[in-house]
């Protein structure tokens, strides 16, 4: 190479061109600017997760770098929050570049991409596995998502308080609120489930209506709540909440996940709905509590049913031009690192694939020994078929995104709220929660 | 060079501004004509079905009502505080400047803290309102709990965030007024409530009369502080058509909807600012 001109500057004008012409040459041999090269090599999977917590993002982290390394197919991970991801999923699709894999924790979300031809089924993963009950949800015997933990909403509560006050576990309404009003003890309040207009009281505060045995639609989508056969139920289920509500704290209200959660943990509530996030938040920050809670499913008001409230999360294979790359690399993860996965919140993702229950490695985890007794219950909640596994969203004859609008339009929380917060009467409550519900389904 | 200048800088707000704001805007309110019943799918002309829908609703006309009481509070307390604070700061004592200072402080802060630190403060478990006041044998208060109070809340927190901000607009303001109108009503024996009621708040009226125009249109459309401490609940007793929009939008995933209800909050606006620069001409106001 000639040497640099100083006199004329830094380069001469020859060299500037000589200089561009070596980069563009490089380029073209480095295939960034060979579409057609570039596109026969394979193309990275881009998979959205909306699971957050520190363990799982580096889970994700290794899961990616192992494929690499044995395919050669590069994964790229973006995290959001939960209730994020659709909105990113959705603004992907619109703008073109759609993810390869999305994360949802809503099935109206399924069931909406689904119908627009988004994802594709997943059967050739979830055909190879036994599920839990009331978790796949297909349409037409088609599977369209892999759904990888229950959150099952259960009431947690305080062993070494029940002892103190010399109670027992209940089974009926009226025994679980007597226990709610004998743990009120200065600022340590009997209960907490949340009566606001969000997320928190549509997955929390109703485990006890479906306990009751209350539906919301027949098998023609026909809302039924304030039928005469379960309008009754329905009123009754107001009836025990208002009676609840004076052992709550201040603010169950605008209570979220998070309050629910941190009463809980910091045991300052005797009673708290959520799922297994509880034992792991107790664990790392309250141990003495941790060993005292213990969970309990929703009961109806006579001591016959039992309920839970679904939560669960899942993975989609979106319908895009890398869709079986996507789903050999879902095959793989769920195959081989599902364990892995599911370890990164031990407690909280509640296996949905029965076999994983008795994965030898699943269960040499500390906090699953630990509080073995606790998984045994959450695990026969979801095969004994005489517990009512539901939620809002899950409700109707199938699947469908009908109850996805009443979980939105808050139906539901508004009916407990015209209750407690207005003094309505129950039946007048719940005839104006149907007539919400009517409108929202449309 | 220089004749270029103008032109070029026009040009770059002008693209700008159609880019950035009309384009947008134009689009938005294209939408509310469409039904579309979730991000992906396609848009169904409608017309103009979505508006009768929505002005056919309870909670539109109970979100328009809520807006004007959430804004027309918060601006008559902001006025009110702000003159008065700005009265005291005009005062000299010692550690003025540094009042003055803190005064400013909660307007410089994000509104996400504001609003949540005002939340953790007042909560029924761990709050440190809330444990005092149990320490004191108070009585817990509902500072969410109920419709009133919910709105209560909102436009307690609304007033404390941004009432500095008019504060330091009126002391600007307050030292522009010359010192020799007080002191020729002094003389003539005028009293400091005369002297504010003739003097002082006539020589701010230019710029009181901005104040409310901008606080007024900046409260009406503000949904942060209400979004984040009660989402527009309880049973929609603080739900504004901000609110209400987002909510159509966002969690019904009724885009058209949404739309409608932010191209009437925008008419509405616009009514609102028509009929207020009538009242309060601004050649009038210099």
């Amino acid at each position: 190479m000639k040497p640099i001109d100083k006199r004329a500057g830094l380069l001469t004008r020859r060299q500037t061109i000589q200089g561009i012409g070596g980069v563009g040459l490089g380029l073209s041999v480095s295939g960034l600017a060979a579409p057609a090269v570039h596109a026969q090599s394979k193309r990275p999977i881009r998979f959205l997760n909306g699971e957050t917590g520190k363990d799982t993002l580096a889970f994700f982290a290794m899961a990616a770098k192992l494929y690499e390394e044995k395919t050669g197919t590069e994964v790229i991970i973006d995290s959001v929050p939960l209730g994020e991801a659709f909105t990113k999923l959705t603004n992907g699709i619109r703008s073109g570049t759609p993810y390869d894999i999305g994360t949802t924790g809503f099935i109206g979300q399924v069931l909406l991409l689904a119908e627009e031809g988004h994802i594709v089924p997943v059967n050739e993963i979830t055909d190879q596995y036994e599920w839990g009950n009331n978790i796949l949800f297909p349409i037409d015997e088609k599977v369209y998502w892999y759904p990888f933990d229950y959150n099952l909403a259960l009431i947690y509560y305080r062993k070494d308080l029940y002892e103190k006050a010399g109670l027992s576990v209940p089974t009926t309404w009226d025994q679980f609120a007597t226990n709610c009003e004998a743990t009120v003890e200065g600022r340590q309040k009997g209960c907490l489930f949340p009566i606001g207009s969000n997320g928190a009281t549509n997955w929390m505060s109703f485990g006890f209506m479906w306990a009751e045995g209350v539906e919301l639609f027949d098998n023609q989508w026909n809302v039924i709540l304030d039928s005469p056969e379960l309008a009754p139920k329905a009123a009754a289920y107001l009836d025990f909440m208002a009676r609840l509500y004076p052992t709550m704290p201040t603010g169950s209200l605008q209570a979220s996940y998070g309050d629910v959660l941190s009463n809980v943990v910091a045991g300052t509530v005797a009673h708290g709905a959520y799922a297994g996030r509880v034992i792991e938040s107790a664990e790392r920050d309250n141990p003495e509590i941790a060993a005292q809670l213990d969970v309990m499913p929703y009961m109806d008001s006579t001591g016959s049913r039992t309920a839970a409230n679904h939560g669960y999360d899942g993975w989609m294979v979106m319908n895009t031009d890398n869709s079986s790359a996507a789903m050999e690399f879902m095959n793989w993860m769920t195959s081989e690192l599902i364990v892995d996965f599911l370890h990164t919140a031990p407690v909280h993702f509640q296996p949905t694939r029965l076999d994983i229950y008795d994965n030898d490695r699943w269960r040499d985890n500390a906090l699953i020994k630990k509080h073995s007794g606790m998984i045994e219950t959450m695990r026969g909640l979801i095969t004994d078929e005489s517990v009512v596994v539901t939620s809002i969203d899950t409700q109707g004859p199938n699947p469908d995104v009908r109850p996805g609008k009443v979980f939105e339009s808050f139906a539901l929380p508004e009916m407990l709220q015209n209750k407690i917060l207005r003094g309505m009467d129950s039946d007048e409550a719940v005839s104006a929660a149907a007539e919400k519900i009517r409108q929202a389904v449309g | 060079m220089t004749r270029w200048l103008l032109p070029g800088f026009l040009t770059v707000g002008a693209i700008a501004t159609l880019v950035l704001i009309v384009g947008p805007a134009l689009y938005a309110v294209s939408l509310s004509f469409y039904d579309i019943p979730s991000l992906t799918s396609d848009p169904v002309w409608v017309g103009l079905n979505k508006y009768a829908v929505v002005l056919s609703s309870g909670e539109f006309w109970n979100a328009m009502w809520n807006g004007i009481v959430y804004a027309g509070l918060t601006i008559i307390l902001q006025v009110v505080l702000g003159i008065g604070f700005a009265l005291i700061l005009n005062q000299k004592f010692v550690g003025r400047s540094l009042l003055r200072g803190l005064t400013f402080l909660p307007y410089l802060l994000p509104t996400v803290i504001a609003v949540l630190t005002f939340k953790w403060m007042v909560d029924g478990s761990f709050g440190i309102i809330t444990i005092l006041m149990h320490e004191w044998g108070l009585p817990a208060v509902n500072w969410f709990e109920t419709e009133a109070a919910s709105m209560f809340s909102v436009i307690l927190i609304s007033v404390w965030l941004w009432t500095p901000f008019v504060t330091t607009t009126f002391l600007a303001g307050l030292q522009t007024v010359p010192v020799q109108l007080y002191e020729a009503a002094r003389v003539d024996g005028a009293g400091p409530i005369r002297q504010f009621f003739h003097i002082t708040l006539p020589m701010l009226r230019p710029i009181l009369t901005v104040i409310v125009l901008l606080r007024g249109v900046w409260m009406f459309n503000k949904l942060d502080v209400i979004w984040l401490t009660t989402g527009g609940g309880p049973l929609g007793a603080t739900e504004h058509l901000p609110v209400l929009s987002y909510r159509k939008a966002f969690a019904l995933f009724d885009i058209g909807s949404g739309a409608a209800i932010a191209t009437l909050s925008f008419l509405v606006l616009m009514i609102a600012v028509t009929l207020y620069f009538r009242a309060f001409p601004m050649e009038e106001v210099k």
